[in-house]
């Protein structure tokens, strides 16, 4: 069996072992519902509450029953936006992004065919937003703005603090929400502090290595929105359902243990990345950072190596042991090329060819080393293959066919 | 989605990736046949090039001895490439018997192909078809004589919407139009988009979507101009002649002026008292937007980046807009 090299923790993070080890007694013998009224299931219920104080005060020590539990990002973030727009019957008005997750994108679509208007922002070659654009979206109507902390596939980070503080001081009425489901455990966000104005933010256990099945939103106080889950009494009425107290218990632990290695990701592991990236662009010609040039996470880095396509690198990569994702149709489920890359403007050719290698923690030198090693000559032999490379000149073919494609 | 592609598909990819002798990567000089295919959509694209021997009296009895692919794809579009050269070469076709080899021999050589990859298989036929052609116009074939129809089906490049059948939105779309189709059965019954795994039939994006999508656009089209909005909104910064329609919290003053004349009253002040103050002390402003009474700033040069700024745009900025244009005005600092 080969050595595992797993560079896919943007997808998903291994579970710390200091977070299976919190959580294992309440898979087991603490068993109780933190909502029956004996002692042993009073003792729960104090664990759950203490998970959420470990939590807010990651946040910048906000009040702690402003976050609630969830099952995922993804329940975040639907909880967020249909419980704003049913809390606020008269705006019809909702600003998001192009680059936006699915998890998001396909909730504004689904407002869109209700009837409601949304704006759409579009990003720069680099992955920027335009801060004026964002201002002249803004309405009398606008019920809420959605916009991502960093992106899952580029890592480009948006200035959530600053529009959110636009949003408020333009109309206190306006709901902001920000998916932070990237960027918690790799950069600070202080709800009490620059990121005040926020109203609603999403995050998952599973980037941040707790398991999957467990998320947070955070509401700040007052904010009008209704449940989704509606059902018993548990988080206040605010999402019913039994609490899920081992994996709250494991998300808590995760955000703690995240909270004590953020300058580590922002200084080892970017400087892995980094590496990454310097190591790789004097190898291979024709390659290109997408959102090199903007904020980036850490630990995040998108590749378009152009004129290949990115599924049969991902397949190469896996015989080798290395753990990494497309933005290529063919990996996508959907037969669709990465919207991300797409919004920023990565021609189709590249776009095919992207590939994300996004780091943790628990990644090495050695990781690099063995990515540095086995990735040129799987791009080398791609290329061989590829009609748009000369394979005499070792450079891209050109030809009206070509242009075409790269084009469009 | 993970690869469950069949060990025949993986070795296939990998030798000939790797080059291994025997495998038939690359491009034929001076071929006979020469056929190229691309789809965007599915982001592949071949190259397909032969070599026959050539029969010494009639050109429909030349013999296809090697064939040649550059693919840009997925493993299994190489795969299938290969896959296909091999059929080839091994059965001794002719140009026109090549044609027989069919999607179908292609995933069967491969030990089957998981259903969202099927597609991959289908380019090759369709660069072969296109060699195929290329050669019987070099060696003066005439193949609308033979019965060849090689009328390729055109789809039209797209999102897929059904995956079964590898049908695209636009496609999908334009035979709803077409056909005038209404339900979702006549569309299965029609082009038989949705008619396996149904899952596309409500899904969002999916046909019960594209038949609304399609028949109230098109129910809407003979109608008068949807009514116009009733919500209130904000004119651009530009927008002279926009109707003054203020917003909640600013209620229209008894001097009802333009967003335009407003504007310019901003910028008349910004630039008669503003900017030469801040200029004195080496920085400047920038007036991103005005919103009804709101003006969003951005301070520029020496004052970006002082920690003052904020109050600077607040107390300055804003009380000599009060005090020159209108005392509702508050500013946003961007």
């Amino acid at each position: 069996m080969t050595q595992i090299v797993y560079a896919d923790n943007n997808a998903t993070t291994p579970i710390a072992p200091e977070v299976f080890e919190a959580m294992a007694p309440y898979l087991t013998g603490e068993y109780f519902n933190p909502s029956s009224m004996y002692e042993p299931a009073r003792r729960v219920a104090d664990v759950v509450a203490a998970a959420r104080r470990t939590i807010a005060r990651a946040f910048g020590n906000v009040e702690p029953k402003q976050f609630l539990f969830t099952s995922c990002a993804t329940e975040s973030n639907n909880t967020a936006i249909f419980g704003t727009a049913r809390a606020n019957p008269n705006r019809r008005h909702v600003i998001t992004t192009r680059v936006e997750h699915p998890a998001v994108l396909g909730v504004c679509k689904e407002l869109e065919r209700q009837g409601y208007e949304v704006t759409w922002l579009g990003v720069d070659r680099q992955g920027n937003l335009d801060v004026a654009e964002f201002i002249r979206a803004l309405r009398p109507d606008t019920l809420l703005v959605t916009v991502m902390h960093a992106n899952n596939e580029t890592g480009v980070i948006f200035p959530v603090a600053q529009l959110a503080r636009l949003t408020k001081e333009t109309d206190p009425s306006i709901v902001f929400h920000t998916d932070a489901t990237q960027s918690v455990g790799k950069l600070p966000i202080d709800l009490h502090g620059e990121y005040r104005y926020v109203d609603l933010l999403s995050f998952s256990g599973h980037k941040l290595h707790a398991p999957k099945g467990v998320g947070a939103l955070y509401i700040q106080r007052g904010t009008p929105c209704r449940p989704y889950l509606i059902g018993g009494h548990q988080e206040e009425g605010r999402r019913a359902g039994t609490e899920n107290v081992p994996y709250i218990i494991g998300l808590a632990k995760a955000v703690e243990l995240a909270m004590a290695h953020l300058d580590e990701e922002a200084g080892r592991v970017r400087a892995l990345r980094d590496r990454l990236e310097q190591e790789l662009a004097a190898r291979i010609s024709w390659l290109e950072v997408n959102g090199g040039g903007a904020p980036r996470l850490p630990n995040t880095s998108n590749l378009s190596c152009y004129y290949i396509e990115g599924e049969s690198m991902l397949f190469q990569l896996s015989d080798r042991g290395i753990c990494a994702s497309s933005g290529s149709a063919c990996t996508s489920g959907s037969l669709e090329p990465s919207h991300v890359l797409r919004a920023i403007g990565v021609p189709f050719t590249a776009v095919h060819g992207s590939v994300r290698f996004s780091f943790s923690r628990y990644n090495t030198e050695d990781d690099i080393d063995h990515i540095v090693e086995v990735f040129p000559p799987v791009v080398a032999n791609l290329r061989r293959a590829s009609p748009y490379w000369d394979q005499v000149k070792n450079e891209p073919r050109p030809g009206p066919w070509l242009e075409a494609a790269t084009q469009r | 989605m993970a690869w469950q592609y069949s060990e025949k598909t993986k070795q296939l990819f990998m030798d000939a990736v790797h080059g291994k002798p025997g495998t038939h990567l690359g491009e034929l000089e001076d071929p006979d046949g020469f056929g190229e295919h691309g789809s965007i959509a599915c982001g592949d694209a071949m190259r397909f090039t032969f070599k026959v021997h050539r029969h010494p009296t009639d050109p429909t009895g030349d013999v296809i001895t090697e064939a040649r692919y550059l693919t840009f794809g997925c493993t299994s579009a190489i795969a299938a490439s290969e896959a296909l050269c091999t059929l080839i070469e091994q059965g001794g076709y002719t140009p026109v018997g090549a044609l027989k080899v069919s999607n179908r021999d292609i995933v069967e050589f491969l030990g089957g192909l998981p259903e969202q990859k099927i597609h991959c298989s289908v380019m090759g036929a369709e660069a072969l078809e296109a060699a195929v052609f290329n050669w019987a116009q070099r060696r003066g074939v005439n193949l609308e004589a033979l019965g060849v129809d090689l009328h390729m089906d055109e789809q039209d490049e797209g999102r897929i919407v059904c995956k079964c059948f590898s049908l695209s939105e636009p496609y999908i779309k334009r035979k709803i139009r077409e056909l005038g189709l209404r339900t979702i059965p006549e569309i299965t019954h029609a082009i038989k988009a949705g008619g396996a795994c149904m899952s596309c039939h409500h899904a969002p994006g999916g046909l019960q979507d594209m038949l609304d999508e399609v028949w109230q656009a098109a129910d809407q089209a003979g109608q008068a101009p949807a009514q116009v909005s009733t919500l209130i909104s904000f004119a651009p910064l530009d927008g002279a002649g926009a109707a003054e329609t203020p917003s909640t919290g600013a209620p229209s003053g008894e001097a009802n002026i333009s967003p335009y004349q407003f504007s310019k009253k901003v910028e008349h002040a910004v630039s008669e008292y503003i900017r030469p103050m801040l200029q004195s002390d080496g920085g400047d402003i920038e007036i991103v937007d005005i919103k009804d009474r709101l003006v969003y700033c951005r301070l520029t040069g020496a004052c970006k980046g002082c920690a003052k700024a904020g109050q600077t745009l607040a107390l300055m900025v804003e009380q000599t807009l009060k005090d020159t244009v209108d005392e509702r005005i508050r500013v946003i600092a961007v």
